[in-house]
């Protein structure tokens, strides 16, 4: 057999049938060099022979380092450089959409609480006023206390008859900081879903057009990337964020789940209930496709969005009324089944008996 | 305060009756996760989760821990570097090979080989280790702890390409990452089985525990690489 070569970090090693080294061809003793060859090799990996010398033993053998602790030394400054670098490369198109919808996520979650806050506090101070969420931080944050309400203004006359306390100067300047707050989070998130809108349409434009922005972002953010979504089977696609019924139906007899997160999009959601798992299976089934032409192509295919509609119409059409539903049949069945499991044990012992 | 050596350069520290697992500081004064640091006789030690930690969990097990302070070890699943940095403590004349898939918690385990000089970390796939055996050489031992489903595999394929004759496997082998809805005890009989006669190395499985209660559903197990000699 004749001898194979093996890159090293240190450098090009050629070795014998044994793995012995046969001669060597050392790199340049600079850490930043040194890392970028690392990298080199990690993203494209050489096919490594079983017999080989050691490394450390070859680097002293070959002369590029003297000492034991001058290799420790070295190699780990490379690694480091060679890591960080490849850290600071992972910050992708498809990351930073992932990052904007859990924003999204944490805003809407946060600026619920603060609204359902500003409604008790106001309240107080003015109850008749039947606002809530954005329109009350709004409403808050321009007026203050009722009495500044402008006489023109629909609430004028509540505000000058309400039971509400009377709000103290101090009082409302924070009450106001408060709800100014509130207004600022909704116009980030309008920021954020415009970011991702766009986003979506240079990053995943397939995606975007069959699951829609927000659901096709929600969907990259949940699968981890859009490799990775690319990679799942349109099955996972479809329960994808129904983790619970799923798992509920792996370990015992409940249903399988329908849908998952693709729920949100207005095809399934304003769907009756008896085509919502046929039409989900189709979305999903697209869903998939588009992630996959998004990944590997990037150019926007508009025969995906044509295939789908086309299949949804006629499984629409397909599936006009609602099946007749049979009353209490499902656990009289299982029941019965459970049941005539029980009997046949008992007969079985009872033989053997 | 009474002060055990439980195994080299692992201690059992007795504080007011209550005992406490715990490694000498490499840096005295840091705490790299939020660790009790506890100084005595001008020695400071680093309180040791086991239920952080699948390698302190082996340690309480009573596990014949093969690290000794001069060994090389190649640690598979480093994660942000809980273990690792009482790994690092243990080889004070050794080198720890950190591999680590992910690259959000690389950034927490960079900023521990920063301060460390004895963690070369690596950012790549434990599944592909021809991507990092230019910069791997022979370990003494290889510490595994990755939630992956093919986890026998990945030993398997990384002694084969690292591990030095006779040394040593340290695996925590998770059930959950392999089948969420199967009995964990059906599911390491097979991966211990795959180990012992499933690859074209072998292994001779030393010993195995599970590692209740401070990990639900894991195993622990030490095994030594076979090495046939009529090859």
């Amino acid at each position: 057999m004749t001898g194979t070569e093996f890159t090293a970090w240190f450098g090009k090693l050629k070795l014998d049938a044994n793995g012995e080294i046969e001669d060597c061809d050392l790199f340049d003793k600079d850490p930043e060099k040194l890392a970028e060859i690392v990298v080199e090799l990690q993203n494209n990996p050489q096919s490594v022979p079983l017999q080989r010398a050691d490394l450390r033993d070859a680097a002293l053998e070959c002369g590029f380092v003297e000492l034991d602790e001058d290799y420790d030394i070295l190699l780990r400054d490379v690694c480091i450089r060679a890591a960080k670098s490849q850290i600071s490369q992972t910050d992708t198109d498809d990351s930073r959409i992932i990052q904007a919808v859990e924003a999204l996520d944490d805003i809407d979650k946060n600026v619920n609480e603060l609204s359902e806050r500003l409604f008790e506090w106001y309240g107080r101070y003015f109850p008749e006023l039947e606002m809530t969420g954005e329109g009350l931080a709004n409403f808050v944050s321009a007026y203050g206390s009722r009495t500044n309400v402008p006489e023109d203004h629909a609430m004028s006359e509540k505000a000058s008859q309400s039971m509400g306390a009377e709000l103290l100067f101090a009082d409302e300047e924070l009450l106001r900081t408060f709800a100014n707050n509130i207004c600022s989070l909704y116009d980030t998130r309008r920021y954020i879903e415009n970011y991702i809108n766009t986003s979506m349409g240079s990053v995943a434009p397939n995606l975007c057009e069959v699951a829609g922005a927000s659901l096709g972002a929600r969907l990259m953010s949940m699968a981890g990337s859009l490799e990775k979504l690319a990679a799942f089977p349109s099955s996972t696609v479809q329960v994808i964020g129904a983790n619970r019924a799923l798992f509920k139906h792996l370990r015992s007899r409940a249903p399988s789940p329908k849908h998952g997160i693709i729920f949100n999009n207005p095809v399934i959601k304003n769907a009756p209930w008896w085509q919502r798992g046929k039409l989900a299976r189709a979305l999903a089934a697209k869903i998939s496709l588009a992630a996959r032409t998004d990944f590997y192509s990037g150019e926007l295919d508009p025969t995906i969005k044509e295939a789908l509609d086309k299949k949804l119409e006629s499984i629409r059409q397909a599936n006009p009324n609602p099946p007749e539903k049979k009353p209490e049949a499902k656990p009289q069945k299982r029941g019965g089944k459970r049941k005539s499991r029980g009997r046949k044990k008992n007969k079985k012992s009872g033989g053997n008996n | 305060m009474p002060v055990r050596e439980l195994s080299s350069g692992i201690y059992e520290l007795d504080i007011d009756d209550r005992k406490m697992l715990a490694t000498k500081n490499m840096i005295p004064g840091m705490s790299v996760y939020g660790e009790r640091l506890i100084t005595d006789d001008d020695t400071e030690y680093r309180q040791w989760d086991p239920s952080r930690s699948k390698l302190g969990a082996m340690v309480l097990k009573n596990f014949d821990i093969p690290l000794e302070s001069d060994s090389i070890v190649l640690y598979l699943g480093a994660a942000s570097g809980t273990t690792v940095s009482h790994v690092s403590d243990i080889l004070t004349d050794g080198l720890v090979y950190a591999v680590e898939f992910s690259p959000r918690t690389m950034r927490d385990l960079i900023q521990l080989c920063d301060q460390r000089p004895n963690i070369i970390p690596i950012l790549a796939d434990a599944n592909k280790p021809q991507s990092y055996a230019q910069i791997v050489e022979k370990a003494d031992v290889i510490f595994q702890d990755v939630a992956q489903p093919n986890q026998a595999e990945i030993a398997a394929i990384n002694s084969k390409y690292f591990l030095e004759e006779q040394g040593h496997l340290m695996l925590s082998i998770k059930s959950r990452s392999i089948d969420t809805v199967a009995s964990p005890k059906k599911i390491f009989k097979e991966e211990v089985r795959k180990l012992e006669s499933g690859f074209d190395i072998e292994f001779e499985v030393l010993e195995r525990k599970e590692l209740d209660p401070f990990h639900e559903d894991h195993l622990g197990l030490v095994a030594q690489m076979f090495v046939d000699d009529e090859e």
